[in-house]
């Protein structure tokens, strides 16, 4: 028992990468939209769970609540909006999928071919390095929150500033494109 | 120890989903989750990087990604919204307004 724990938590990375490969297919697949959209949720908390496995706590918290919070619900409810007058019996597929998935084949092995030999060196043994200036008074391995929000804010203001400005557009926009033409 | 070779080959995966589904689907909504998927994609790559060469700038733009994606979403919604109330679908290959 105590080995296949271990075993479990040795491959975590692995088995939710697996995982969210599986429902993300299941998404595609499926007919249903709520159903994709189920897909889709379940395909964020796998990803979220790679982020835990990678080291990057505070980011798979983010994946957590702004997907699974946020965006599923966003779809969920414009899912119900549209499709419940759907008609019945209407393809899933488009007319051209078969050259569509013939292509992405094609991509998929020069993929493979171009990157079949690139050797990479050994990871960095901390999961992240601050400059000395910008961890003072920190345990980075413990207070992963703290050390990307130095790291952002120190290196990335600009960024960040400029993100939130192209939030506050797509706000407007968004309210501005579904309003209905009445008055 | 994660070796970067197992994600890249993950993220691989799911950006390949993710663009079957834009190009095989036709239901708009759908193809908009795949985008995200692509951008999800995109962030495991960033994050993965960032653990293999120990620097922060890999997480701190996966989290400007994820919240450009949410943008992203809030207009792409609204957009299929419009579409829905203009022609009653939200299935692509019925809107052919452009065809002369």
């Amino acid at each position: 028992m105590e080995h296949l724990l271990e075993t479990i938590g040795r491959n975590l990375f692995a088995i939710f990468g697996v995982m969210a490969l599986g429902s993300a297919a299941f998404m595609v697949a499926s007919r249903s939209a709520v159903h994709s959209v189920l897909g889709f949720l379940f395909t964020m908390l796998c990803i979220a769970g790679c982020f835990l496995a990678l080291e990057a706590e505070f980011l798979g918290m983010a994946q957590i609540l702004v997907y699974a919070g946020g965006i599923v619900v966003l779809f969920l409810f414009v899912v119900m909006l549209v499709e419940m007058s759907k008609k019945s019996g209407a393809q899933v597929f488009q007319l051209q999928s078969r050259y569509a998935v013939a292509a992405v084949l094609i991509g998929a092995a020069l993929f493979v071919g171009v990157f079949r030999k690139v050797i990479f060196g050994a990871a960095s043994a901390e999961a992240l390095v601050l400059r000395p200036g910008l961890a003072q008074g920190l345990d980075v391995a413990k207070q992963n929150a703290q050390a990307v929000s130095r790291g952002l804010f120190a290196d990335y203001l600009l960024p960040f500033e400029i993100l939130s400005v192209i939030l506050l557009v797509a706000l407007v926009g968004a309210v501005v494109l579904a309003k209905t033409e009445r008055v | 120890m994660v070796s970067l070779n197992a994600v890249l080959l993950i993220s691989f995966g799911l950006f390949s989903i993710g663009i079957a589904g834009v190009l095989i689907r036709r239901n708009a909504l759908v193809i908009l989750m795949c985008v995200e998927l692509m951008l999800n994609a995109a962030n495991l790559n960033f994050i993965a990087f960032a653990r293999h060469s120990g620097s922060v700038s890999g997480q701190a733009f996966a989290l400007l990604v994820m919240g450009f994606a949410a943008a992203e979403v809030a207009v792409g919604l609204a957009l299929v919204v419009a579409l829905y109330r203009k022609r009653d679908t939200v299935q692509v290959d019925d809107i052919n307004l452009l065809k002369g």
